[in-house]
């Protein structure tokens, strides 16, 4: 048992895809340089305007001015969308059965062997796929029968859900056109254009023969004296007559599932503003998830590429150059952003406000003529919590918070701290917040030996360090007071009350001579500094402050970079 | 006549079924607490509670910090994710690992005033709102105005999105002029964003500033700085203000230090850093430098002679705190805690 499905006006289908408002209207697909550009494919709709395959656009037009009545929207094709809805179809059909043919664009053939106790009867399994294919934004004609070219040709030539019974192929088959035999033997599953017009010249010509001897249907052509068929037309006359009869039986040329998540579509006219942009970045989104949910998939990581229009947007501030340094941005018509997700997710509107909060964040810098989306699939998150163990965020949830967290208080500066393997003071890196690992073991209480009965003294850190003029006596601090630049930080000065020191450090040194831009010299600066423990009193000396205060002794001056607390 | 128990007993009958949550008194049940991560603190103030705004405050090098990680690291250690917003950038992961708190459960928010500076220098961009173009944020208002205005949205967010164990405000750089220019409305809706959950909301700060909005505020302040240096000398420095009466010329112990007076800050050998002390016994000899209001006097106990200045020895370094606290309000009572405190040491980690 095979089963086929086809898109039916497939770059209208593609389209319509992304624009789901456009189902209820004429639309034509236009391809082509102008002036040589011409309708190559429309819907139902369009057709009963009278509008036909090969109209060039300006005949076209005609349909879609605005005083016509119901007018046609034009669209130019879309190979990205096309192949969009293509990988689409064939994750439906692989998540179906492993075994796939890649007939065409907008035509696939499915083993069903063996799958009628997974998904019941042909009917059940007709209907399951129809249903399946609408989950990702087309409409499908689907239909089965014993061998797969008549499951083709049904699905071709009747719309909606076809059943044919084993032994019936020649009956039902009998009132298609001719045409659509004659379409779908010229379809060849090499992707080969020389083949391919090959091919297209040969169904002309047949059809042309077919027509002259009044042959309009498969029953007519299965009716022929095969003999006398196969001297004229020869070989190929055979073939075609054994399609019509639906009994050829072949072997299908499987493929393998799209290993890339990607939806693409470009914008007319430019979209300037980041609202109208995330409508259709939720579209794509919507429509990338549902692809991976027919793959029981998620994405772990999300990149967006946006085509930006050939002009700067803002002339004052941001120039060519200043776009192509910008480490954002890649050549200076194409704005990319990738989020790396900490768990897979497949949320689209996590994924939405993920993004809206990145492009709010990192703005492009000018209108967008095209939009893709292209998702990194991985396993989805598949958690069991325990009873017993304490809650936490959940990581979608936390996903968003950081990424609001990151526009208010900036880039980087809200995650995990990791401290660096070095005696330099105040070494450590930022890295994304992620929920620790899920512990199977229950929370540990913490028991009475677990509470420290002397908890430890804290440092609290001045970044940058203050910068102080410090007088000296005998080699000691005595009075510090902070620099008048530094001023809008606050107040830092005082007789020195108490001091202990000087505690001298150094470290980095074997890095001064590093080879200019080389590893060692990136990472690391030397240091040699001789270090206080001071007590300062504020104000009328009744609070008195602990510090750690520095002398950077490559270049004398005083800062104060920890106080104690 | 019906006694007012009756008469009570007739409207709730009546109205009871339309007005049932207006008539019946709800009785406040008492908080589950967590452990402040200090016996002594917790002892004092039966812990930090659950779903309630805690604060604690007190000036520089009182120990706020100390206790703040403390906290923190009895939240990790209990497997709950912890959010710290920092208000001035001031949170040192080394003090952190080496308190015992769990780095990889810590989500550390460095608020700035410059965090959405515009990142070009020069004229400033022609801008609209919500345009696909690089826009500036402008910070206005007063002094910390653009900090605090950072800190009280991130902490919003941290408590909407829930399931945090603990969330620490750390505003203990923040002038207390500036931290007390929050409006109340705002830690009034962070009280209810916290009370159905159960998220510690601590409150580190200068002076207290959530008023009424706190179930538990606590007052930390210094009594006295150990020091011990390389020669096995160990310091106390006592504030003035404590022990400004009746300072005697002689020979004196810290009135408020333990029984066993400084020597029971014993370093042990660790490596933090850069420094490593020595491990010798503490105890051989004992000064204590007593905080007048100037100049301080050195006072010596035995061992060797130190010279009356500022001078104590070489390399000094500091080895512990002596803090007392103090409740000042908690929702065990209704009525601030007059005179309950209690005195604590924190200990230096290296």
């Amino acid at each position: 048992m095979f089963a086929c499905i086809y898109i039916p006006d497939f770059p209208v289908e593609a389209i319509v895809r992304a624009k789901p408002l456009l189902r209820e209207r004429a639309v034509a697909v236009l391809e082509g340089k102008s002036p040589l550009t011409r309708v190559i494919a429309l819907n139902e709709k369009a057709r009963l305007l009278g509008m036909e395959t090969g109209m060039t656009k300006l005949q076209a037009a005609i349909f879609a001015a605005p005083e016509a009545k119901g007018p046609a929207v034009l669209h130019q094709r879309s190979l990205d969308q096309e192949n969009s809805a293509h990988s689409a179809l064939l994750d439906v059909a692989h998540a179906f059965t492993p075994q796939v043919e890649d007939t065409a664009t907008d035509t696939l053939l499915l083993d069903l062997a063996g799958l009628e106790r997974l998904y019941g009867a042909p009917a059940k399994m007709a209907r399951n796929l129809a249903s399946r294919v609408i989950a990702v934004g087309l409409e499908a004609s689907t239909a089965i029968a014993a061998n797969p070219d008549a499951a083709m040709h049904a699905a071709r030539g009747f719309g909606g859900t076809t059943v044919i019974p084993t032994g019936k192929e020649a009956q039902r088959l009998g009132v298609l056109p001719l045409q659509v035999l004659l379409d779908a033997f010229a379809i060849s599953p090499q992707k080969n254009s020389a083949a391919d017009r090959e091919r297209g010249k040969q169904r002309e010509q047949m059809l042309d023969t077919l027509e002259r001897w009044g042959v309009r249907d498969f029953r007519t052509l299965a009716q022929l004296p095969d003999h006398a068929l196969a001297s004229r037309l020869g070989e190929a006359g055979t073939r075609l007559q054994r399609l019509a009869r639906g009994a050829g039986m072949r072997t299908l040329a499987l493929c393998a599932p799209p290993s890339r998540f990607e939806e693409a579509m470009a914008l007319e006219p430019p979209v300037e503003t980041l609202e109208p942009l995330s409508f259709i970045l939720n579209r794509l989104l919507e429509q990338l998830c549902a692809r991976l949910e027919t793959r029981a998939l998620a994405a772990q990581e999300l990149r967006l590429r946006l085509q930006l229009e050939r002009r700067v947007a803002d002339e004052d501030t941001t120039t060519v150059r200043e776009l192509e340094v910008n480490s954002h941005i890649v050549g200076w018509a194409t704005f990319e952003r990738t989020l790396r997700l900490p768990v897979a997710m497949r949320d689209t509107k996590v994924l939405l406000k993920l993004l809206q909060l990145d492009l709010a964040a990192h703005p492009p810098g000018a209108p967008v003529i095209k939009v893709w989306i292209t998702a990194e699939p991985a396993p989805p998150r598949s958690a069991q919590r325990g009873l017993f163990l304490p809650i936490t965020p959940e990581a979608e949830k936390l996903e968003i918070t950081l990424a609001r967290i990151s526009g208010v208080v900036g880039e980087r500066r809200a995650g995990i701290v990791h401290l660096l393997d070095t005696h330099r003071q105040d070494s450590f890196r930022m890295e994304r917040f992620v929920t620790a690992p899920e512990e199977t073991k229950q929370a540990e209480h913490p028991t009475t030996s677990d509470i420290e009965a002397h908890p430890q003294l804290a440092l609290r850190m001045f970044r940058p360090p203050w910068q102080l003029r410090v007088r000296v006596a005998e080699g000691r601090p005595v009075s510090v007071s902070s620099l008048p630049i530094q001023k809008d930080r606050g107040e830092l000065q005082g007789k020195v009350w108490w001091s202990a020191g000087p505690w001298r450090s150094s470290g980095d040194w074997w890095a001064e001579n590093a080879e200019q831009g080389s590893a060692a010299k990136d990472q690391a600066r030397p240091w040699d500094r001789e270090e206080w423990d001071v007590a300062l009193a504020n104000g009328n000396g009744k609070s008195v402050a602990l510090y750690r205060i520095y002398r950077d002794l490559g270049n004398g001056r005083w800062f104060a970079d920890v106080s104690y607390d | 006549m019906p006694s007012a128990a009756t008469l009570r007993a007739r409207v709730e009958s009546s109205l009871g079924e339309r007005l049932s949550s207006t008539l019946l008194l709800r009785e406040r049940t008492a908080p589950l607490t967590v452990s402040t991560g200090v016996t002594a603190l917790d002892t004092l103030t039966g812990g930090l509670p659950r779903g309630a705004l805690s604060e604690i405050a007190g000036p520089a090098s009182s120990g706020r910090t100390g206790v703040m990680l403390a906290a923190l690291a009895g939240a990790t250690r209990r497997h709950e994710v912890c959010a710290l917003v920092d208000a001035s950038d001031s949170f040192d992961p080394a003090s952190a690992m080496a308190a015992g708190v769990d780095l990889e459960r810590l989500l550390w928010v460095r608020c700035s005033e410059h965090a959405n500076a515009p990142r070009r220098k020069g004229k400033a961009p022609r801008t609209a709102p919500g345009r696909l173009n690089p826009r500036t944020t402008r910070n206005a208002g007063f002094a910390f105005g653009g900090v605090l205005e950072q800190v009280l949205k991130v902490t919003d967010l941290l408590l909407q999105s829930g399931s945090f164990g603990m969330v620490v405000l750390d505003l203990g750089d923040i002038p207390a002029e500036s931290a007390q220019r929050v409006p109340l409305t705002s830690w009034f809706r962070f009280r209810r964003a916290v009370e159905p959950t159960a998220t510690v909301l601590l409150l580190v700060e200068q002076e207290p500033c959530a008023k009424t909005c706190a179930s538990l505020v606590v007052r930390l302040e210094r009594e006295a700085v150990c020091a011990c240096d390389s020669m096995a000398v160990v310091t106390s420095l006592c504030d003035n203000s404590r022990y400004e009466s009746g300072v005697a010329e002689d020979a004196r112990t810290c009135p408020k230090s333990s029984p066993t007076g400084a020597s029971q800050f014993s370093p042990a050998r660790k490596r933090w850093g850069k420094w490593e002390i020595d491990p010798s016994p503490v105890g051989a000899a004992q000064v204590h430098i007593q905080a007048l209001l100037t100049p301080w006097r050195v006072v010596a106990h035995g061992g060797p002679e130190v010279p009356e200045n500022n001078v104590v020895s070489h390399a000094a370094l500091l080895c512990g705190m002596r803090l007392r606290a103090e409740v000042v309000r908690s929702w065990t009572q209704r009525k601030p805690v007059q005179s309950a405190g209690i005195s604590f040491e924190l200990r230096a980690a290296w």
